[in-house]
């Protein structure tokens, strides 16, 4: 490959960063070749010791995702960075998208749960507005008293998720440090 | 070398290259792949990551022979780090000699 190639290569993969970072990215390989080239080697052997460059890529917009989860962290960006991260390589697969399935699942089940415990009254009105011969007065109590439960684990499961959230996204951030991506088998 | 042992490895060779002097890019891929066998490009994301974490500041410095050349300088912070990974490493070397030389010794 021959540098104007790499450089090529390089941003064309690097979508969904800003153009301030593509051009700080490429400005550090620009002077990578221009030192290299200094030292009389070629432009093949330079990218070639340099490696692909839609793996360097891969990296740096892993990187950026995670980030941006640190800066809004909005559903649609959760899944952009767990998505990044899975693509540095099929450890990941296993490694970052089993948690991320469990966790999901779990947070999920608990709103759930949550959420009809607190829709119990209307939904005990609802049975008896459908079948007025069988209103227990019994039931209406009971459904109220899984109506503040449910508030209870609605509130409880809004601080789970975001201490949930903080977790996983520092286990990505981790995984950026340790997992696969971009070095040589020896 | 297994690859995932390896990437976390690349984040101390590069700190640790950094704390005696500032150096610019290319000079940390040259001293590291003298030793060890990498993608010589993966260590710019990593810089990059290390620079947006707090633990290097980078500045332009003029060269004799080009265009200026991004040097990474370790702030008090990175130095922290640094001396954090390099006590988890050397007690994870020794641990793995100690066993090494057990192993030869019974054999």
């Amino acid at each position: 490959m021959t540098k104007k190639q790499f450089l090529t290569k390089l941003n064309t993969s690097l979508k969904g960063l800003s153009s301030d970072d593509r051009e700080d990215i490429l400005q550090d390989f620009e002077e990578h070749f221009t030192i290299g080239l200094e030292e009389g080697k070629t432009e093949e052997q330079i990218s070639a010791s340099l490696g692909s460059p839609q793996q360097i890529a891969k990296e740096l917009v892993a990187t950026h995702r995670v980030e941006k989860v640190n800066e809004t962290s909005t559903a649609g960006n959760i899944f952009r960075a767990v998505w990044a991260v899975i693509g540095l390589g099929f450890f990941n697969l296993v490694i970052v998208l089993g948690p991320f399935i469990a966790l999901t699942g779990l947070i999920a089940a608990g709103w759930a749960v949550g959420i009809s415990f607190v829709a119990a009254p209307l939904l005990v009105l609802i049975n008896v507005a459908l079948h007025p011969q069988i209103f227990e007065l019994f039931d209406l109590f009971v459904s109220i008293a899984l109506a503040g439960l449910g508030l209870f684990i609605a509130i409880g499961m809004f601080f789970a998720t975001r201490a949930v959230k903080n977790g996983f996204v520092r286990y990505l951030k981790y995984n950026l440090s340790v997992v696969k991506g971009g070095v040589k088998h020896a | 070398m297994n690859v995932q042992f390896k990437k976390g490895v690349l984040e101390l060779c590069v700190l640790v290259l950094l704390d005696k002097q500032d150096r610019y890019g290319y000079e940390l891929v040259q001293k590291i792949s003298e030793q060890i066998h990498i993608s010589e490009g993966s260590v710019y994301p990593l810089l990059r990551r290390l620079t947006k974490d707090g633990h290097f500041t980078t500045y332009l410095k003029e060269s004799t022979e080009g265009p200026p050349r991004k040097y990474y300088k370790l702030t008090d912070n990175g130095r922290v780090y640094l001396h954090d990974l390099l006590k988890e490493w050397k007690e994870f070397a020794n641990g793995v000699n100690q066993l090494i030389e057990e192993g030869v010794n019974d054999d």
